[in-house]
């Protein structure tokens, strides 16, 4: 009896296996598996912003027939899934919200230098001189503000650590947003006392959590009042969808932050990789950059509804061999918080 | 002849090796093999780390603290429901399963929204709330509310086994009720309460939503979110993911090895005399007034407030202006519901993965059911114990696990980015359900059938089809149905393992919270609960006919 039983589980359990094999021979969508499907497709790891990175998408489909698999992430988690598949590497052209983090995967020798055809016409702080990655987009960080609650300001960074500003203060986690980093390297490379204001801040109450989108309700929904680092296009757009909040940028200067995009090293369709960079610096995508708000990698693109880049106070930030130095200001601001 | 007696033993050994022991030696592989030589660097640079102390500290003290909480909420709740004129309303048991069901990455969401500055608690009732929400009681609060369900049906299911002789054997030697309860009730629940705490301990342990959106805000970082972080922060750092994975596996561990030791000291027969209930109906005004408070203040605290943000938050036009009628639009679902869309095409992915997956760990879970049995030999527990691994292991160390694996060079093929990625992991975290599903189902069946079978069966396949799979069929639909719900709303696997291109509703809902529209999220996460307690009311269903027909 204990036989027939277990002779009946075996022959189940093949059925399933043979099943399950059936299964994945139909299932296997022609997609997902890029190393045989030739030329038509490319793998895009692309570190936001959601919307543009899909209209950017269909609109390279439709002109060059290169079908597009898209891993929308943040730019960490982007890192992680390259570093989890360096045996079997998959993606074609990787795009980051850093250009520190482009750095360091260009230092690691993971990238490959192409040089694209509108190259030239893209700004040259926010690209590599080798070609490696080019700057096509950037945002600027600045003071998102509820308009409900807050008429008009006009502070400059030190000021948040007033009391008047106590409790109602809130920045983008710099452990999950590339451009928290960017602006706490900025600030404090610019400035000798940057560190202090941060400190000052901290000591204020200041509300650190999630990313830049999540420190931007808070603001939205009225929890706080003030974002500062706060990713200027996402500001716009919330804005331009009725939301009451605005954005200014301090007088004594912000950070730029580009986000860039490149081919890596390993990849496997090399002509749709390029292809897909030619297409992200064209003026066909650099418009549609404009249109989400965001600062175009070439500065002759009308903007839309926003300041441009020469409006905006900037302080100098020198992005060479930045990575090292921004994993130190991000451990310094760990250990301060 | 031996190896067609060893056959299923080894092809579900294969089996389980592949889908839950590879990981996990991928995962002690990671961590300690670099370049091919032993090394405890990894491990040793971790541990050296002060915040890991305050780490590990601050994930033991919640899962203590809700241990506690859930205590409090789920003992009363049992009480009322085996004791007052509530034993009857077995409908408020599927209530009850509903916050358990909810994402807690949306109840505290929810529970966010509610109660911030400017929030819905300010905007209902014109004043601020006369406590700080935002405390580490707030989290253990949360938390609670998601987990007390799981308590309280173990309570409940104990003390209603308990019921009957116990009770008239208290009622004619003992003294007064409390003490008889003191004395006697409350021992005999100690086994399935010891086990059904340490079980909260490491759901809580496991938990991610809550402390990813809660306790960040808080500054309260536990296990499981400085793992994901590990993973998912730059800069990368594997090697300090795995290292910790393998501290919460041996911290889990231990729990289960203290667990097993305490029930196994502390099991009573309970089930010998079953005189089942002889309640009393006849309550107090009192008692009824109370009980009936109780219940509509814990569903009011889990579901209630919870859903009204999620709810609210999904219907408003403008999220920085007040509530009221004009600001409610009905937007968000019509655009979830657009053919073609980014959100439909999630939720319709979320369904497909957790079906197959649910089907296929229906399968195995009906094989390993039937082969390990009443657990007597060795082979037998050893795939029990394997099978039921995820139950005690944290989903996150699992995931980690099978990254490394399914990218590890020297494997031929790979299914990583594939479908069958995201379906792979469902089904190594999830099979504990349908495995103890069915295996309830079967320790019910009468010893007669194993003899009738032997006597009458004409071949293996007639007994499979007439007999196990007939009076099998409801605990296999059960563990089926929990299987999908659980897949459905599964969320930190999903973020790490997902192919490109792809998203499911748990991280469509996520990432809407990252950096979409949270409205579209929250009213995605309606419809994803939605569905969910349409399940439920399912699987209740079918039990109940399978109850009546058995009787």
């Amino acid at each position: 009896m204990k036989k027939l039983k277990l002779t009946a589980m075996a022959a189940i359990l093949t059925t399933t296996l043979l099943l399950g094999a059936c299964g994945t021979d139909q299932n296997e969508d022609p997609g997902t598996d890029n190393t045989s499907s030739g030329n038509h497709v490319i793998t895009v790891y692309s570190a936001g912003p959601g919307g543009l990175a899909e209209n950017i998408q269909e609109a390279f489909e439709a002109e060059t027939g290169i079908k597009v698999e898209m891993f929308q992430s943040t730019t960490g988690k982007i890192l992680s899934r390259l570093e989890a598949e360096a045996n079997n590497p998959v993606a074609d052209v990787v795009v980051l919200a850093s250009v520190p983090s482009m750095e360091g995967l260009k230092s690691e020798n993971k990238l490959q230098a192409y040089q694209a055809e509108n190259g030239d016409s893209i700004n040259p702080d926010w690209s590599d001189p080798e070609h490696y990655y080019y700057g096509y987009s950037a945002a600027a960080l600045g003071v998102a503000y509820n308009t409900n609650q807050i008429e008009s300001i006009d502070a400059d960074w030190n000021d948040f650590s007033d009391p008047e500003w106590q409790g109602r203060v809130t920045m983008p986690d710099p452990t999950s947003s590339g451009s928290a980093v960017d602006f706490l390297y900025g600030l404090t490379n610019a400035n000798d006392d940057g560190w202090d204001i941060v400190q000052n801040w901290i000591d204020n109450d200041l509300l650190i959590a999630g990313a830049n989108k999540e420190s931007l309700n808070a603001v939205i929904t009225g929890d706080k009042d003030v974002v500062v680092s706060a990713v200027d296009y996402m500001t716009y757009k919330a804005k331009h969808d009725g939301e009451p909040v605005d954005i200014y940028y301090p007088k004594s200067g912000t950070v730029i932050s580009p986000r860039a995009a490149g081919i890596l090293a390993d990849a496997q369709n090399l002509e749709g990789a390029q292809a897909f960079i030619d297409f992200l610096l064209s003026d066909t995508a650099q418009q549609m950059v404009a249109e989400a708000y965001i600062l175009p990698g070439n500065g002759a693109i009308e903007l839309n509804d926003r300041p441009a880049l020469n409006e905006i106070p900037t302080l100098p930030v020198d992005w060479e061999n930045a990575e090292e130095k921004q994993i130190e200001t991000l451990n310094e601001f760990t250990s301060r918080n | 002849m031996i190896i067609r007696k060893h056959a299923p033993f080894t092809a579900l050994f294969i089996l389980l090796i592949i889908l839950a022991g590879a990981p996990l030696l991928a995962v002690l592989g990671y961590t300690f093999f670099k370049n091919g030589t032993l090394s405890f660097e990894s491990l040793l640079t971790v541990l050296q780390d002060n915040n890991i102390i305050k780490t590990m500290q601050n994930s033991l003290l919640l899962g203590l603290y809700v241990i506690a909480a859930t205590t409090c909420i789920a003992l009363p709740l049992a009480i009322i429901r085996t004791k007052t004129f509530l034993v009857k309303k077995d409908w408020l048991d599927i209530v009850f399963i509903i916050p358990f069901m909810t994402p807690p990455y949306i109840g505290s969401m929810g529970w966010i929204l509610f109660m911030q500055h400017n929030g819905y608690y300010e905007q209902l009732f014109s004043s601020e709330a006369p406590f700080t929400f935002f405390s580490v009681p707030g989290m253990v609060f949360i938390m609670s509310m998601h987990l007390y369900p799981f308590l309280y049906l173990m309570l409940k299911n104990a003390l209603l086994r308990l019921d009957g002789s116990f009770q008239e054997a208290t009622l004619i030697y003992g003294g007064h009720p409390i003490i008889n309860w003191i004395r006697v009730v409350l021992p005999l629940l100690s086994s399935s309460y010891v086990m059904a705490a340490l079980l909260i301990f490491i759901k809580t342990l496991a938990e991610f939503g809550t402390p990813a959106t809660f306790g960040k805000r808080i500054g309260y970082d536990v296990f499981i979110t400085e793992i994901h972080g590990y993973l998912s922060r730059w800069p990368i750092n594997i090697s300090a993911a795995t290292s910790l994975s393998l501290i919460l596996l041996s911290v889990c561990m231990i729990i289960w090895y203290i667990q097993n030791l305490i029930s196994r000291r502390y099991t009573y027969g309970t089930h010998s005399g079953r005189s089942i209930s002889s309640s009393q109906t006849k309550d107090s005004l009192l008692v009824r007034i109370f009980s009936i408070g109780y219940v509509l203040l814990i569903l009011g605290l889990s579901i209630g407030i919870p859903y009204f943000s999620i709810v609210v938050t999904s219907l408003l036009k403008v999220r920085g202006e007040p509530l009221s009628f004009s600001n409610l639009t009905l937007s968000h679902y019509t655009e979830l519901f657009t053919v073609g869309s980014s959100s439909l095409q999630a939720l319709l992915n979320s369904i497909n993965y957790a079906f197959i997956a649910s089907t296929i760990a229906a399968l195995i879970g009906f094989c390993i059911a039937l082969y390990v049995g009443d657990a007597k030999k060795k082979p037998q527990q050893l795939l029990d114990f394997i099978s039921l691994l995820s139950n005690i292991i944290p989903g996150i160390v699992f995931v980690v696990g099978l990254i490394l694996f399914w990218n590890a060079a020297w494997l031929p093929a790979t299914i990583y980015n594939t479908n069958w990625m995201p379906i792979l992991t469902y089904i190594v975290l999830f099979l504990p359900f349908s495995v103890q599903y069915t295996k309830s189902a079967l320790s019910q069946l009468h010893q007669s059938i194993y003899q009738s079978n032997a006597v009458f069966a004409q071949n293996n396949w007639v007994i499979l089809l007439k007999v196990w799979l007939p009076l099998l069929g409801q605990g296999i639909l059960a563990g089926w149905m929990m299987t999908f719900i659980i897949s459905m709303r599964e969320l930190v696997g999903s973020l790490l393992i997902l192919p490109p291109s792809v998203e499911t509703s748990a991280t469509y809902i996520y990432s809407q919270f990252e950096q979409g529209d949270v409205s579209k999220g929250m009213a995605m996460a309606f419809i994803t609960v939605l569905l969910t307690v349409v399940c439920i009311f399912l699987i209740e269903i079918m039990q109940r006919k399978a109850l009546s027909r058995n009787e």
